[in-house]
């Protein structure tokens, strides 16, 4: 099943060619908003840069609401304040925007963000 | 005959009128088990269906090949097909029309990016199909439209008829602005599809496109369904696409702020 996720037509909605296509960081921050909308849904976060140690606003693309609530998630499961860990693709452009790829929850719980956003290749 | 006996007759006839119509509603509605949710088959990975494989492993269908466009548009194809995928490694996706929220249309929707819906009902089969809300009503018996009758729409307009155990659905009337697989197409195309069931759990879709003025022979793909027991389909109005073109660059940026 996993070896299919090449395959899948991304194209339906867009491309995610926006993002590093190999690197991978991680970040541990506070949820500001999550934007339950389609065709993405946006986390927002306020996290610390890893290189710098500034806090910085990130948005963090998600798959639409159908493949999150297939993955597991719900709408309501993020709040404001909510101390979250991820594992994002940034935007080649340098700005503060990712593709996110795992979200761990305070109590350790992991989720998938599908399988077009692709595995987590850190840990 | 007396009044009772009389009555009793015409009770008689009540019963077996009722009796008889729910086998009469029954033939009309020919329901042959298409009714239910569908994801596409071979399964696609975490969050797009069940993740749950059929009883019986079926071969999955070929790779769709390219379209046999009649020149300059087989080579203007390839050029673009070439030029985008350039632009995605670079990491400037080319626009399209996700962008803007515009829905697949005919044949793209029965790719079933997401779960789809088949209900059949009397006279008519219904696909749902649920990336963006898509909606398409097989008309079953009714005369076939003529392609300059068709009022041109995203889904086009089909009508259906029962070849044995096959469902032959033949649609027209698909707007020239949609482009399945970046392949344009006249308002005389007409895209026939041949859906059987393979097994109880797989559905078949041999797909057939004709157009006379964009392409030298029939343009052919399959396409398999595995039935997903109990999925309810899920709301997808796209609302919100953060990602816009560039004016200048023409290129898919994200819209960070």
């Amino acid at each position: 099943m996993i070896a299919a996720a090449s395959a899948v037509p991304v194209r339906a909605h867009h491309s995610f060619a926006v993002y590093e296509p190999t690197l991978q960081i991680k970040l541990s921050g506070v949820v500001t908003t999550l934007k339950w909308t389609n065709p993405h849904v946006y986390l927002e976060i306020d996290a610390s840069d890893p290189k710098t140690g500034e806090t910085r606003h990130w948005l963090l693309e998600c798959a639409s609401t159908s493949i999150l609530n297939r993955a597991g998630w719900k709408f309501n499961m993020l709040k404001p304040g909510d101390k979250i860990t991820v594992i994002v693709s940034p935007l080649r452009t340098g700005e503060p925007a990712a593709l996110l790829k795992q979200l761990t929850l305070a109590d350790g719980s992991k989720y998938s963000n599908g399988a077009a956003a692709g595995r987590v290749t850190i840990e | 005959m007396t009044p009772t006996m009389r009555l009793q007759s015409i009770g008689a006839v009540l019963v077996a009128v009722v009796v008889v119509a729910p086998g009469f509603a029954q033939s009309r509605s020919a329901a042959r088990g298409l009714t239910g949710s569908w994801e596409a088959y071979p399964l696609r990975g975490e969050g797009f269906g069940s993740g749950v494989q059929p009883k019986v492993r079926v071969a999955a269908p070929a790779p769709i090949s390219e379209p046999p466009l009649r020149q300059p548009h087989l080579d203007e194809w390839r050029a673009l097909q070439a030029r985008n995928a350039e632009l995605v490694r670079k990491g400037l996706p080319p626009p399209s029309t996700g962008m803007a929220c515009i829905p697949e249309g005919m044949p793209g929707m029965m790719q079933a990016t997401f779960p789809m819906e088949i209900l059949e009902t009397p006279g008519q089969i219904t696909v749902i199909e649920e990336a963006f809300n898509q909606v398409r009503r097989i008309y079953l018996g009714a005369p076939a439209l003529a392609p300059e009758d068709a009022e041109p729409r995203f889904a086009g307009q089909s009508t259906g008829r029962w070849d044995g155990a096959v469902l032959v659905v033949t649609t027209v009337g698909v707007k020239d602005s949609v482009h399945f697989r970046n392949t344009p197409h006249s308002m005389k195309m007409r895209i026939i599809e041949r859906l059987r069931l393979v097994n109880d759990e797989i559905l078949e879709n041999q797909v057939t496109v004709e157009d006379p003025e964009y392409l030298t022979t029939p343009w052919t793909w399959t396409w398999m369904y595995k039935r997903w027991p109990g999925y309810k389909i899920q709301e997808y109005v796209c609302e919100d696409n953060r990602y816009f073109e560039d004016p200048t660059l023409r290129y898919q940026r994200l819209r960070v702020q």
